[in-house]
């Protein structure tokens, strides 16, 4: 069990005004059987309209408006998570399984990824399998920014061998589902400081637990969840819909830290 | 009977659709066009019994498909149970995974269903095709009665016909129905949409403000029409005439300039009614029409009124090889296409495009369904002076609020090529007043 401290920033700058910019944010841990959300502030600028809202996956969104010109919009999440409270969180909607079974455009493997399935070896217990998909995965793969981008398949980063978190993620989750095991992608805070992160969840039973192909470890009380969902689609942490010609830069980082290390 | 009166005024209608713009649009090699649709005078006649049985059966499925609707979107027993398998679910494209768990106001999710059918030679009504999204043609029987009416109001007086001109008040009353609190509007993708003739009669029958996306705003979690004169009005209800995936670029397709950002939001949080509901794809896919009648057992425990034709699923090894062993006697048509496109019949293919065809058969075989062609009954129309038969279907409209009610009309169409089974507006057919008899 750890206590974090988090904080999350989100960014875009526009070198001209643009207006009627709708968004949605979806960049806010929630407590859970694993982790305990505490002092959650969230500050987002413009503020002129905003409501809160859940999605089919039970993430928590802010959906709002900025319909005045602006040049910058940003968002701030700020708070505690105590993590580690258990290694597997129950399955919160069994209605809504079925969607982690299914590939999705970004993690349809082709021929290449379907021989590399087959030649990872299948367990009885979908941990295992999962266990050893991981560790497969990690031989293969060479972790490299830059190479690939949030449009980037499981099969097209598979080729190259190289990737990031997203990356590692939907190639793993494209191999376990083509083992018929139930898994979605997660995006996350991993303690130190940087960019967010991406992980996978698997269930076994009635239980889902995480798996970090990037770091080849389990999901431990480093790991803040924010988001699941069946691929990194589904867990964009903003999406934008704005009028205006000006050109944008985004700017992300994350910082988690130990509580006590903070405070001393 | 004697329609001769109103025949010899058929000119004079047409003339008056074509000045009220009874049109519709077509998109051909990327261009935008502007049709009339041809007006037959001679009226399709179904008798009083006849409607009345197919009353009894078009509520029944309707009322079906709307309990699907509902479970597909939450528990998904019918898949749990083995009735529907998950492929057909799951993968079809009408299956919208944010619809998941949102329940519509007063779990209404068909409000507006165009039902197809035919009248086969043997006399047994088949239905072709349901649709749940944003089914077109009520307006166009509506006005042809209107002005048929003012062309020849003697027919009217000598024959006791159902009034079909309460359409626009069942309409209304379905959307205050499920109406949230505020305005009910009529919101059309624009001036650029083929039925925007029927989008702007249907808001004007109905008294109710047509709009588009400019015209809408979603403000905290509301949704709000924008007045002409800048005040704002609470919206309870959207009968949109724009489909699911372009109505709100946040949530589908985020290339689309036409949609309303966040309005399925305010949705999901029942704060507006949209109707249809979005997600309905998923019941009137082509693949989920085989389930319908498994579907009338399922959820409510009667046997189907009104027959499917027979219909068969490449997915299942058995009608695979019925498929293949018959394929020049049956009609194939592609689940993901609508408006009579991606339907081909296997007699008129040549012997390569059967080859491609079943190539594509077996690679995919979940994307298709294969029907035995049904020779339905041919109408008399008039062309150029003569009484000819031609092929024709009827749409019929069943509008659910406290519970289905069928209109008693509905949208005949026929094909005016001799050759032709396909009768669909945007492939070039006419179309007729539906008269129900009312003694």
């Amino acid at each position: 069990m750890e206590t974090l401290s988090f904080r999350y920033h989100l960014s875009i700058c526009f070198d001209a005004p643009v207006h009627d910019h709708h968004f949605t944010l979806r960049c806010f841990p929630i407590s859970d059987e694993r982790q305990r959300i505490d002092r959650l502030q969230i500050t987002i600028y413009p503020n002129e309209f905003f409501s809160d809202s859940f999605d089919s996956f039970g993430n928590r969104c802010i959906v709002g408006r900025a319909g005045q010109p602006h040049t910058l919009f940003s968002a701030d999440v700020t708070g505690d998570a105590v993590t580690g409270l258990s290694e597997r969180v129950p399955e919160g909607n069994p209605w809504r399984e079925h969607l982690f079974r299914q590939q999705t455009r970004l993690t349809w493997p082709d021929e290449e990824l379907l021989s590399f399935a087959d030649s990872v070896p299948a367990w009885p217990s979908a941990l295992d399998t999962a266990k050893a998909v991981m560790e497969a995965l990690g031989k293969e793969i060479t972790y490299t920014p830059g190479v690939t981008n949030v449009d980037t398949t499981a099969a097209e980063a598979f080729s190259l061998r190289r990737g990031v978190c997203q990356d590692y993620s939907h190639i793993m989750l494209s191999v376990l589902r083509e083992k018929k095991i139930m898994a979605r992608y997660v995006v996350g805070m991993l303690m130190g400081e940087g960019l967010s992160h991406a992980w996978v969840e698997v269930k076994e039973g009635e239980f889902w637990y995480g798996f970090d192909p990037t770091n080849q470890l389990l999901v431990t009380d480093q790991h803040i969840k924010i988001s699941h969902g069946r691929d990194y689609c589904d867990c964009r942490i903003n999406q934008g819909h704005f009028y205006g010609l000006g050109k944008q830069t985004q700017e992300i980082s994350v910082l988690v830290q130990r509580k006590e290390a903070q405070s001393a | 009977m004697n329609n001769l009166d109103l025949l010899d005024r058929t000119d004079t209608i047409n003339g008056l659709l074509a000045r009220y713009g009874v049109k519709f649009g077509i998109y051909k090699n990327g261009t935008f066009k502007e049709q009339l649709f041809p007006f037959d005078a001679i009226p399709r006649v179904i008798e009083k019994e006849e409607f009345a049985y197919l009353e009894r059966g078009l509520k029944q499925r309707v009322a079906a498909l709307n309990l699907f609707l509902r479970d597909i979107y939450n528990e998904k027993k019918i898949v749990k149970d083995g009735v529907v398998p998950e492929d057909f679910v799951y993968a079809a494209s009408g299956y919208l995974v944010p619809c998941e768990g949102v329940t519509p106001p007063k779990d209404v999710f068909s409000h507006i269903s165009g039902i197809d059918l035919v009248l086969g030679k043997d006399g047994v009504w088949y239905i072709l095709e349901d649709n749940l999204r944003v089914p077109s043609g009520a307006s166009y029987p509506m006005i042809a009665r209107e002005l048929c009416r003012r062309a020849s109001p003697r027919t009217f007086n000598e024959t006791a016909i159902e009034d079909n001109r309460n359409y626009a008040r069942l309409l209304k009353h379905t959307l205050d129905y499920v109406n949230t609190g505020g305005l009910s509007v009529v919101m059309t993708p624009g001036r650029y949409n083929a039925a925007y003739f029927e989008h702007s009669y249907l808001a004007e029958q109905m008294r109710v403000p047509l709009v588009t996306y400019s015209d809408l705003e979603v403000e905290n979690d509301y949704l709000y029409f924008k007045g002409y004169a800048g005040r704002k009005e609470r919206v309870g209800a959207v009968y949109r005439r724009i489909s699911d995936e372009y109505m709100d670029p946040m949530n589908f397709n985020p290339e689309s300039v036409i949609g309303v950002p966040h309005i399925f939001d305010v949705y999901r949080k029942g704060h507006v009614a949209l109707l249809n509901a979005p997600g309905n794809g998923i019941a009137d896919d082509k693949g989920i029409y085989y389930f319908v009648p498994k579907m009338i057992k399922y959820y409510l425990g009667e046997e189907p009124i009104l027959h499917n034709a027979p219909t068969y699923l490449p997915f299942y090894e058995e009608d695979m090889k019925y498929v293949l062993e018959k394929f020049d006697t049956l009609v194939l048509k592609d689940v993901a296409e609508a408006g009579g496109y991606g339907v081909v019949f296997g007699s008129k293919m040549t012997r390569e495009q059967k080859e491609q065809f079943i190539a594509m058969l077996k690679a995919e075989p979940r994307r298709f369904i294969a029907q035995e062609v049904i020779d339905f009954c041919d109408i008399p129309i008039q062309d150029r002076g003569q009484i000819v038969e031609r092929k024709a279907d009827l749409r019929a409209f069943v509008l659910t609020a406290e519970e289905p009610v069928v209109w008693k009309s509905g949208l005949t169409r026929f094909s005016r090529n001799p050759d032709s089974f396909i009768v669909n507006s945007s492939q070039g057919g006419g179309f007729k007043d539906t008269w129900v008899l009312s003694q």
